[in-house]
């Protein structure tokens, strides 16, 4: 026993009295030297965190006068079921709208953001919410908005537009959103 | 009678809270201690805690020093009292088994002699001398509370250990931050982009989360030693963090070739591996203790249940059955079980499962609660609630017992995580 805690304190002495030794589950005599160590015992998060680099990928932002002609165009929401991302009827008419206003304006790209209501894992929802986007640029893709012109952003039930417990609220947060953006 | 320590413990609230205010707020980037280790004598397991329905180890502290040295006494009680394990005995009524002294000096700095003593064996089991250069109560308090649950079961306390969670700002921005496991001194981290799934790696050193920024999803990681983020996978698409392995390897969910599927890289966000080809939805993949096997979220079934495969992708095999909605699957650290949330009659509650698909029970039934994450010993579950109205972290038992809001009533949060050991 002499001898085990003899190689612990020689352990001890050779890593720099890094680590506590918690008392071991057999009986160990007291040792005859104090062992000291100093521990680390809280981190303050700094002001500032350094941040990696982002870059935006394939869009441009729009000149004032291409915001000013944008903001005529308002594309309505387009919506869907509970748990479900394939296109309904009622949301045909502004799929249409959409996809004539690409083809007669070539300079601008669009952006789809789908959404979900808040019911559910954000997880999940973030992939349901790509699932709506994605189905949404497959219809638009159908009516011959060529595919490179379209991308698609998942949003989850991270930006809800109202937060009522209710069913009307629930149905106007899972949609699909347009944002329209400057063409490269 | 015994006094209970939930008593005790009610009494000294409002003056700890007050402390607590009054000295955390002069602290400096990092504060030490210095630890003398006087006397480390131990012989035996007071509380096998392993074995179910084992009695309260009956305990008494005694605290003496300045006014404030209560607030440690109140901390180390409630961390004990949090765990079940412990049965707080009033120093004026005999039944103690162990008693646990502190002695306060806040003269210079704060230091402590904390002692524990076998009063059926009348001998001192643990002496130990805390010293730190400043006023630092809380996480003083753990860690005497750790030593003292060390002596009484053999195991490493959490009272150390932290919970990584999203706040929610007026602006309906979520903001990543961490707190101390009892929801004490909340930090910031990260608040760029919308930030989401986020985990720890095993060594408790890196944070790695997504972030969607400029409309792309990306997987981030965070080094907490120097604060400094960098950016560990992006594609094309959605790239959701799910998990670590114990050897470093990074589970996360990506839609890169279109659909949503599970793939691993290394800690330097290299040797991608797809592991799950379906048409479906797949997300939320975590690897067990041991990083031999993956628990995921799959809507192949149609509709989102718990999976689990090797961490190979092979051999996959459906773990729940009940209900048509659950999610967010979550390991226990023996391996064993896996909490998840599940719908049941309209809400979200906490579920826990055998791997195998046995023993199933739910262990929420108030409000909507999710996002569960064990603690690193097991004892406890950390998951999100708004069962009181505001959504808010709880941490239980993993048994359901002892619900608890850490959160304060002001403040929006969600979506726990449960940190490993750190380094001290």
């Amino acid at each position: 026993m002499k001898k085990l805690v003899a190689v612990c304190l020689l352990i001890f002495a050779v890593s720099c009295t890094k680590t506590y030794t918690r008392p071991s589950e057999e009986e160990v005599k007291p040792p005859k030297e104090i062992q000291e160590e100093v521990m680390k015992v809280e981190e303050e998060a700094p002001e500032e965190i350094a941040y990696a680099r982002d870059e935006q990928i394939g869009e441009r932002d729009l000149s004032p006068a291409e915001v000013a002609e944008v903001a005529k165009m308002v594309f309505s929401d387009i919506h869907f079921d509970y748990d479900k991302y394939n296109i309904r009827p009622d949301a045909r008419p502004m799929l249409d709208q959409v996809a004539s206003f690409m083809s007669e304006n070539g300079d601008y790209n669009i952006v789809i953001e789908g959404h979900c209501d808040e019911r559910g894992t954000n997880e999940y929802n973030l992939a349901l919410g790509e699932r709506r986007a994605k189905s949404t640029k497959n219809y638009l893709v159908s009516l011959g908005v060529s595919s490179p012109r379209i991308s698609t952003v998942t949003f989850g039930e991270e930006k809800p537009l109202c937060t009522d417990t209710s069913e009307t609220c629930w149905q106007s947060n899972r949609r699909a959103h347009f944002v329209v953006t400057g063409r490269r | 009678m015994k006094k209970k320590g939930s008593e005790v413990r009610g009494q000294g609230s409002g003056v700890a809270y007050a402390t607590f205010i009054a000295y955390c707020i002069p602290y400096v980037l990092s504060i030490l201690f210095l630890f003398s280790l006087v006397t480390t004598s131990h012989a035996r397991i007071y509380i096998d805690i392993s074995s179910p329905g084992a009695r309260k180890l009956p305990v008494t502290i005694i605290t003496t020093g300045p006014m404030q040295s209560k607030e440690i006494e109140w901390i180390v009680k409630s961390d004990l009292d949090a765990t079940g394990v412990f049965e707080m005995v009033d120093p004026d009524i005999p039944g103690a088994e162990i008693i646990v002294t502190l002695d306060v000096d806040m003269s210079v700095g704060l230091k402590v002699v904390l002692s524990v003593r076998d009063l059926i064996e009348n001998r001192e089991v643990l002496k130990k001398r805390l010293d730190a250069s400043t006023v630092i109560i809380r996480p003083m308090a753990h860690s005497i509370a750790d030593d003292i649950y060390k002596v009484a079961t053999g195991k490493d306390g959490v009272f150390r250990t932290k919970i990584s969670y999203l706040k929610e700002l007026a602006s309906g921005k979520k903001e990543l931050q961490y707190m101390d496991w009892d929801g004490f001194n909340s930090k910031k981290i990260i608040s760029r982009g919308l930030t989401t799934s986020h985990n720890w790696g095993q060594d408790g050193r890196y944070l790695f989360y997504s972030s969607e920024r400029k409309r792309q999803w990306k997987i981030y990681v965070l080094d907490l030693d120097n604060f400094t983020e960098s950016l560990l996978f992006s594609s094309k698409g959605l790239n959701i963090v799910g998990g670590t392995s114990p050897d470093g390897l990074i589970s996360f969910s990506s839609s890169k070739d279109g659909s949503s599927e599970i793939y691993t890289v290394n800690k330097y966000g290299k040797n991608l591996k797809k592991l799950t080809r379906a048409f479906g939805i797949d997300v939320s993949p975590v690897f067990s203790p041991d990083g031999k096997t993956i628990a995921f979220v799959s809507d192949r079934g149609g509709t989102p249940q718990i999976y689990v495969m090797t961490s190979q992708g092979k051999n996959m095999r459906r773990v729940t059955y009940e209900g048509s909605y659950n999610t967010s699957p979550a390991w226990s650290p023996d391996g064993e079980g896996i909490a998840y949330t599940g719908r049941s009659n309209g809400k979200f509650q906490i579920f826990v499962v055998q791997s195998d698909g046995t023993d199933l029970r739910q262990l929420t039934f108030s409000g909507n609660n999710e996002s569960p994450s064990f603690s690193p010993d097991g004892t406890f579950l950390v998951f999100d609630s708004d069962r009181d109205g505001k959504r808010g972290i709880y941490v239980m038992r993993s048994n359901g017992e002892a619900q608890k809001k850490i959160t304060s009533n002001r403040v929006k949060a969600m979506t726990p995580e449960w940190s490993p050991y750190l380094k001290k």
